[in-house]
This record gives structure tokens, sequence and C-alpha cells, in this order.
């Protein structure tokens, strides 16, 4: 099944009187239980594939389907809310709310949709993740794979069809990096999600089923 | 809430200090108003305790009721439900006992007639019973060490008068009340005036079913009727003081609301690019901007009540002599006022809350 699928989408800027064709026509899909890698110089337009696959901006012209919906016709509350329920983010410094514990930025998931707070489902989550001793501890005090990991629990946290990571290996170290990367694989084969993750270290891309190459806007399936 | 708790738990010091800054403005803004209020009263409770409807004056006394000044039969000119005749004039007194400090003290004296309503009751002694004899308020007994039985005698006059007893709430252009009968009052009065025939007084206060003063009749155009809240606005200095006191407090109401309402526009703008992750994740503006609103409130609330506390307090231990005074319907309304203004200036903060780019975070 197709969680996310792109229909002849592009990405047009006017600079001055230039007009920059950050994203080429594309049609791309991540089916789900997919892990898929886009790798690229930095400027290619990765990032603005993200942004455009989570809805944060929409596309100049074209589609983004979202678990079959039209996503990049939503209005823009309700692509914010269709992204809170199906779009898990994983960002380069983390994701995580600075005064909040582990646990709290779970919760608040269950505060926004007034839903009850199960301790033992987030203990769960959080022992797949190996992160299970550090419930009560904040941001500030776990390490860059730590922070990592609970980024992910977050996301993973509200059972969202799709997994969005921009550069989540970018303030870790190597092990570290690899560590991260096989809990992402692992994770989305498990719950069966669509996963996409962008990144410039092309060692990482062992663990995914496809890589892409975007270049000067246009992507490319790497054989 | 659950974020506002959340991060002021973890931000203990900082958000201490901005409570601490609400809690000194608004102890600020209670203890003037207190004050103020005191000062006010310390004007009029004298006439307040009359509970009068309207006071009659000479016609050409301007409500000044120092220049007033008629015969005592015009009482008869004058048709109310209830009518009380008033004399009233400022002396010096001093206790003829030897006193460690200097005891004179500005008073004014009301010559009434004890069977009418403005006749005061006594806390301590007894009523003036016979010519020379004096009630004053409790604030020559509590702040200037004058006792029942003590003599007095007044600047500038050959008259001793005794003091037998005391009665509260009785200032008047911020001095004691000393209240003695109507041929007393001819004498202290003689002395600026000269001796007259006829009983002279200075005013003649009335009380009229409903307040209707409209329905008071007069039968002489020697007099003039005005509304007792007229007349205690017309006091000399009173509303000077109201105006300036009520100007104050009102911008320190305004001053305190801004600095609340910059303190979280600040913390607003410091968290914006976590609050972009957040937009990015698809938390709304609306949630976030009812915890920045719902955080306001809590440190408006937590330092409005705080320096309220604090206010109440401070009034328990003050000296007498300080003309402190709680209004409760002051105090909450202003506790509403600080705490709503806040909030409304946490708005400002919403509209930037709104206007972050989740791209941002992002790119």
């Amino acid at each position: 099944m197709k969680l996310i699928e792109l229909k002849q989408a592009t990405k047009t800027f006017e600079d001055g009187r230039k007009t920059i064709e950050a994203l080429k026509p594309t049609d791309f899909a991540v089916e789900a239980g997919e892990f898929v890698s886009i790798i690229g110089p930095s400027g290619s337009g990765k990032s603005t594939l993200l942004t455009i696959i989570g809805g944060l901006q929409t596309p100049s012209s074209g589609q983004v389907l979202i678990n079959n919906d039209k996503f990049s016709e939503l209005e823009e509350k309700d692509r914010a809310k269709k992204r809170f329920e199906e779009i898990g983010f994983i960002l380069q410094a983390s994701n995580l709310i600075p005064f909040l514990t582990v646990k709290d930025q779970l919760k608040l998931v269950n505060k926004i949709w007034n839903s009850t707070f199960d301790l033992s489902q987030a203990k769960n989550l959080l022992g797949e993740l190996k992160i299970d001793d550090l419930i009560d501890k904040y941001p500030s005090d776990l390490s860059g794979g730590e922070k990592q990991r609970a980024a992910i629990a977050r996301a993973l946290y509200h059972d969202p069809s799709v997994i969005l990571a921009d550069e989540p290996t970018a303030s870790l170290d190597t092990d570290r990096a690899f560590e991260v990367v096989d809990i992402l694989s692992r994770e989305t084969k498990k719950k069966n999600k669509a996963t996409i993750m962008v990144t410039h270290d092309e060692r990482l891309t062992e663990y995914c089923d496809s890589v892409y190459v975007m270049k000067d806007g246009i992507l490319s399936k790497k054989s | 809430m659950f974020l506002a708790w959340r991060e002021i738990r973890y931000s203990k010091t900082r958000f201490a200090l901005i409570i601490g800054v609400v809690v000194l403005i608004s102890y600020l803004v209670f203890f003037l108003t207190g004050l103020a209020y005191g000062l006010a009263q310390e004007n009029r409770t004298s006439i307040d305790k009359w509970e009068a409807d309207g006071i009659f004056l000479a016609e050409e006394s301007n409500t000044n009721i120092n220049m007033s000044m008629f015969p005592k039969d015009l009482l008869e000119e004058v048709n109310a439900d209830e009518t009380a005749s008033l004399g009233v004039v400022s002396s010096v007194i001093e206790p003829n006992r030897e006193t460690d400090e200097d005891a004179k003290v500005n008073a004014t004296f009301f010559g009434i007639s004890a069977e009418e309503f403005i006749m005061p009751d006594i806390i301590d002694g007894d009523a003036f019973g016979e010519d020379r004899q004096v009630v004053a308020d409790r604030s020559l007994r509590d702040e200037d060490g004058y006792e029942v039985g003590d003599e007095l005698s007044l600047s500038g006059m050959d008259l001793t008068l005794e003091l037998v007893g005391f009665t509260e709430d009785s200032k008047f252009n911020v001095a004691p009340v000393l209240y003695t009968n109507h041929s007393t009052y001819q004498e202290i009065r003689a002395s600026g005036f000269g001796q007259r025939e006829d009983e002279i007084i200075s005013a003649i206060v009335v009380r009229q079913e409903n307040g209707d003063i409209e329905a008071v009749e007069q039968t002489t155009d020697e007099l003039a009727l005005y509304d007792i809240d007229e007349f205690i606005n017309n006091l000399p200095g009173y509303n000077a003081q109201v105006l300036t006191f009520g100007l104050m407090i009102g911008f320190l109401v305004l001053i305190a609301a801004m600095i609340i309402g910059i303190f979280i526009y600040v913390l607003t703008l410091q968290k914006s690019s976590m609050l972009g992750v957040m937009k990015a994740q698809g938390i709304s503006s609306a949630y976030i901007g009812r915890s920045v609103v719902g955080q306001t409130f809590i440190l408006a609330a937590f330092g409005v009540l705080t320096g309220l506390i604090l206010t109440l307090g401070t009034g328990l231990i003050l000296p007498n002599a300080v003309p402190y005074m709680n209004n409760f319907i002051f105090l909450i309304t202003i506790t509403g006022l600080l705490i709503s203004v806040a909030v409304t200036g946490a708005f400002f903060s919403v509209k930037t809350v709104v206007n972050i780019d989740p791209l941002e975070a992002i790119d």
C-alpha cells in the first residue's frame, strides 16, 4: 500500500526576476513498511522535498497524497491537524521540548488529543528503543544518541503512518548514527510505516530498502 | 495548561523572577489604593457616619461649609423626614495636663443637638451632657494620647472644655472631630465672629425616605440643598486628592500589565524556534496560544494574589497614624483588572505564535 505518493509535484521560487525550480516535476511513492533514504548535497532540494511531503509547504503544481488522502489540497489548518495525526517528524537537532521529561513529551500527545496517557504503553515503546530508564529525564540530561532515540519514540508514539527524518544523525558519532538508523529501520518494518530519511551520509543507506539521489531539483533512484 | 505548568516548573528561577516583579508592582498598586482610600475616608468619615441624604448650607456659601452661617431658626423653614442642626468650626486643642510631647491637635468642632440623628455612638466614656463637655474621635486617644477626663484648652481662647467620651469614624478634612452641644459651639465660634444675638449654625443635615431629596421642602431662599455626595465631592481638596491617586493607580495598573505582557512576549520570542518545531509536528497555533495565555494567567494570578496578601499583612502592622484602609470592593476590582489586563497583553504573544513559520524549523 502506498502511504506516500507524489504526482507530478513541483516547487518553484521567485528570486528577484529569476524563477528557481527547487523541485522539478516528480513522481515518487513509498509503501508501508518501506524505508527510503534521500541523499544529495546541501542545497539540492532534499529538504524542500521533505517539507512538501510533510505539508509544511504546498507544491507549486501536482499533488501529495498521504495515506491516499489529497494532503496538499487541504487548508493549512486541516493540514496541520492531519500532519499531527499521520506524520512523525524526527529533526536534525531533535524535536524534543526542552522543559518536558521524556514521559511528558509523549503525554503531550494525549493532552492535545484529550485522551488518557497509558504509562505501560509509553514504557513499552521506550523499552523497544532501550531508553525506558530515562523516562523521567529532561532532554538536557540525555546524550545525543539518547535524544534522537527519544525523538524517534515521540515520532512513533502517536502511531502515524509516515515517518519523516531530516538528518537524524547529523549530531551523532558514527556508532550512534548507525544505531539510530538501525532502530529506525527496524521500527519501520515492525510497525509497517513508510519512512523517508534525508541524509548526506551515504554509509547509512545500507539499512534502507531503496535510495534516491536528489540533484538540482531532480529526484532519481540509485541503482 | 499542561505546557504552561511544565515550563514554569522547569524554569523555576526565571518565572520566580517574573512573578517577583508582578508581586512588587501589585503590592505597590494595592498599598497605594489602601492609602488613597484611607486618606479619602479621613476627609469624610464623619459625614458618612450621618447616613444622611442631603445637606442645607447658606445659599451664598458655594458648598463650603466653613463659609456657611445662618440662624438656627431657619430649621423651621425646612421640611424633611429627619433634620439635624450642625455647627462647624475649626480650632486647635491642647490638654491642660503635663504631656510628653507637643499634644496640640488641629480639630473640628461639631455643634449638635444630642437628640438629633447625627449624634454619634459613644465607645468609651459618656455622651456630653452639660455645657463645655465634648466627645472626641478615638484617634485623639489612639494617636495623641488624650484620655477621658482631660481638660482641654483652645488656642487663643480663654475656654476650658472637658473631654467626657470617645466615638469612632469621626474625621472631617483629615482632622478629628469633637462633638459638643450648641451652646458650647456658640462660645467657640463667637471667638471668631463676635458675640451674636441668635444662635448660629452652619448646616442642616437631612434624611429623606429613599434618598429622594427632591421631596424635601424649604420655605426660605437663604438656604440651598445639596446631595450629600455632591457635598463630599466639594470638600476642600477632596476631589483633587481622589483624582490624583485615581490616576496614579490607573497608570500603575496599565504599567503592571505592560510589564507582564512584555515579559511574556520576550519569552515567546526566545522560544520561537522551539515553537516552530512544535508547529512543524502539527501542534496547532491555537493549542500553543492557549498555553501562552494560560501561562500569563498563572503568572499574573500568582503575582497579584501574593501582592494582595502582602498588602493585607502590611495593613495589619501599620501604625495608626498612617491613613491606611482596606476597601474590599477596590481590592477585588484591582485584582481582576490587573489579571485581565495582563492576559489581554498576552494576546500580542499569541499573534507571534501564529506568525511563526514551521518551515524555519526544518531549514
